[in-house]
């Protein structure tokens, strides 16, 4: 296979997965009349954002070759925890929170070390974790519901007041779009300075523009939507907001960090990388916490959208966030996957979900439907490796 | 992290006079042992290594060989027996250490990572950092153009990932590693089992501009052709032992390959546990 193809083997692939997300969106909106909304576009971007939030780690894990099936679990159980600490406690929800956090990244070392050193696989770990911590959810507050009513900690989830108004929106896109602009130029000056070959201006620009225009969409579409009667358009939903600083934070995290780089060299080749001492261990527990943190997270934003914790929380996400990370072209076989993947594969399974929703499709078909999408993202993705050259079989 | 350099006069007075080391061996390897599951892999070894010299290291598949040497490189810690570096007792439990002290190996997997690309993996473990500890990918590019550069002017494609590369271009990854980081003992793995007659120029070519940089080198091979082109003394090994240590002149193909599979050590000949 010619090396151009290996060179934007990943950007085409993101470019057809956007495409076909855009098809969907066209597609759902001709037949339903109200896909595209922005009623409807700020609740996809506010309901995914949770799943979207653990899809991010999750992809990482599953690009070192590993797997967790207990993220559902840790975050019923997390999530029970903080709201238990809330409401029977008398917490201020930030040390509950904490506290939350605390008890997430103890699972994390623990399965990790499970893992990493023990040696169990990780498959076997966060199923017995899986069901472990769907029990402990339980064993909180002893299976009951706990509400919580701090409104600082309730915006956290979106809803009504749970965004950040049209002008921070507006701020932020545009503060947004200048940092996009400004990479890109940098980019291009950093590789002229050193004399490497440079990709077409044309291409450069046009991503640039591209981004840009889909940021101040995103923007524009959030700030058309006004909730009942309040004065105000809602602007970007906080969850969405930490959504995105997540996957900033995580894609920086990917591309200048040592420990992002050892995550995909251990993927690639795990034997090489403990021959050219990548301390595996270390990186993999690491790469546990980075989950549990990032679940916690996820946790304390699911709790506020429905305003209590219960244990019930989180029931089947692992498949979720599973099932978006591989449609997001991360490679079970490890060594491959991208946190924009992520964020496409997250928002294809709510907007199959919400389109569906809309043509009042059961739930019965609509899972049928889901499993069959994950099945076909798969099959892609074995059709598309072996074309693009790096599967030989 | 700057890469190990190896200190002032390191390479200095190898040899007064011929054939008598005036310096300690780069590498002293000391009734070495190592056992997995009651099976002795490498079995009281002794082994010497000095500035400017190739040792080929010879054997059936399973001989210990290759066991010895990832002793050397740190995948596998010695069970048993002493390991000098320049005369001082040393002890690698990883291969970071093994790195630390200017010891670096081509495997005949080559080690890659081959979702990464040219670039990342001759950094790999080890990459460049800004002062903020973030990855200094402009640097390493430069350095790793020049690196490759003189191995193979006509590899420019360093930014794919390295499975796309031919056999040839993914040895340059691997030996560049060695040639970047300043090896001074250096372990070879079979390093021409993969590739045409160019390339295998080309290993070749490197081993003696190596070996004239005073490097140490320690061949594991097969093929008759690079032990005699490239060695200076040589090894057999057997069941975990070594059969005998020799000057390379010394032996006909024929005695090595006698001693290879019969195990017994040439007569003929004195032994040569030193240059």
């Amino acid at each position: 296979m010619n090396s151009k193809l290996q060179i934007s083997a990943l950007d085409l692939r993101l470019t057809l997965m956007a495409v076909v997300l855009a098809t969907m969106a066209i597609v759902f909106h001709l037949v339903t009349g109200n896909f595209l909304s922005p009623e409807n576009l700020y609740n996809i971007a506010q309901q995914t954002a949770v799943n979207g939030i653990v899809v991010t780690a999750i992809t990482l894990i599953i690009v070192a070759r590993q797997i967790d099936l207990s993220v559902g679990s840790v975050l019923g159980c997390v999530g029970v925890l903080v709201a238990f600490l809330m409401y029977s406690k008398g917490w201020h929800w930030v040390p509950a929170s904490l506290a939350g956090m605390g008890l997430a990244l103890a699972i994390a070392l623990y399965q990790g070390w499970l893992t990493a050193v023990v040696g169990v696989p990780s498959f076997v770990v966060t199923l017995g974790g899986m069901m472990s911590f769907r029990g402990a959810a339980f064993l909180v507050a002893d299976g009951k519901t706990q509400p919580v009513t701090d409104p600082v900690f309730l915006a956290l989830g979106g809803g009504i007041d749970g965004s950040i108004g049209p002008l921070f929106s507006w701020v932020l896109g545009v503060a947004l779009t200048a940092l996009i602009v400004w990479s890109g130029m940098a980019r291009r000056a950093r590789k002229v300075k050193h004399g490497f070959p440079l990709r077409p201006l044309a291409f450069d620009i046009a991503l640039m523009v591209g981004t840009s225009a889909l940021v101040l969409a995103f923007v524009a579409t959030m700030n058309a939507y006004r909730l009942g009667d309040k004065p105000d358009a809602q602007g970007v939903p906080i969850p969405v907001l930490i959504w995105a600083v997540v996957v900033m934070v995580v894609s920086f995290i990917v591309r200048r960090t040592r420990f992002g780089r050892y995550v995909f060299a251990i993927g690639g080749n795990p034997e090489a990388a403990l021959l050219v001492g990548i301390p595996v261990r270390r990186v993999t527990i690491k790469l546990f916490l980075l989950l549990g943190a990032l679940t916690t997270l996820a946790s304390v934003v699911a709790v506020a959208r429905l305003n209590a914790g219960t244990n019930s929380l989180g029931t089947n996400m692992e498949l979720y966030v599973i099932a978006a990370a591989v449609i997001g072209g991360v490679a079970l076989s490890g060594g491959s996957g991208t946190i924009l993947g992520s964020v496409l594969g997250a928002l294809m399974i709510q907007f199959l979900e919400s389109g569906m929703l809309l043509m009042d499709v059961s739930i019965g078909y609509r899972m049928v439907i889901i499993g069959q999408v994950l099945i076909v993202a798969v099959v892609f993705d074995v059709v598309y490796r072996r074309f693009s050259g790096e599967r030989l079989t | 992290m700057s890469p190990a350099r190896p200190p002032e006069g390191a390479h200095s007075g190898v040899q007064q006079h011929e054939g008598t080391p005036m310096t300690s061996a780069l590498i002293e390897i000391r009734g070495a042992g190592k056992t997995f599951g009651g099976v002795r892999a490498v079995d009281d070894v002794n082994l010497q290594l000095y500035p400017g010299e190739v040792v080929a290291v010879l054997g059936h598949n399973g001989a210990g060989k290759s066991t010895l040497m990832k002793m050397l490189a740190g995948a596998h810690p010695m069970d048993t027996g002493e390991l000098l570096v320049d005369g001082k007792p040393a002890r690698i439990t990883s291969p970071s250490e093994s790195q630390a002290l200017g010891i670096e190996t081509i495997y005949q997997t080559l080690a890659l990572a081959d979702n990464l690309d040219a670039v990342a993996n001759l950094f790999l473990g080890r990459e460049l950092v800004t002062r903020f500890g973030l990855i200094d990918d402009d640097s390493m590019e430069q350095a790793a153009r020049q690196t490759f550069h003189r191995l193979n002017p006509n590899f420019t494609n360093i930014r794919v990932p390295v499975r796309a590369l031919s056999g040839g271009q993914r040895q340059v990854v691997a030996i560049s590693r060695a040639l970047y980081f300043k090896a001074r003992v250096l372990i070879m793995d079979e390093p021409c089992a993969a590739l045409g007659p160019e390339e295998t120029r080309m290993v070749h070519e490197l081993v003696r501009r190596l070996k004239a940089d005073g490097v140490g080198i320690f061949l594991i091979t097969h093929d008759m052709p690079d032990v005699f082109g490239l060695s200076d003394r040589l090894s057999v090994m057997k069941n975990g032992k070594v059969v005998g240590t020799y000057r390379t002149a010394d032996l006909t193909e024929d005695e090595v390959l006698a001693m290879i599979i019969g195990g017994k050590p040439v007569t003929r000949v004195e032994q040569r546990p030193a240059p």
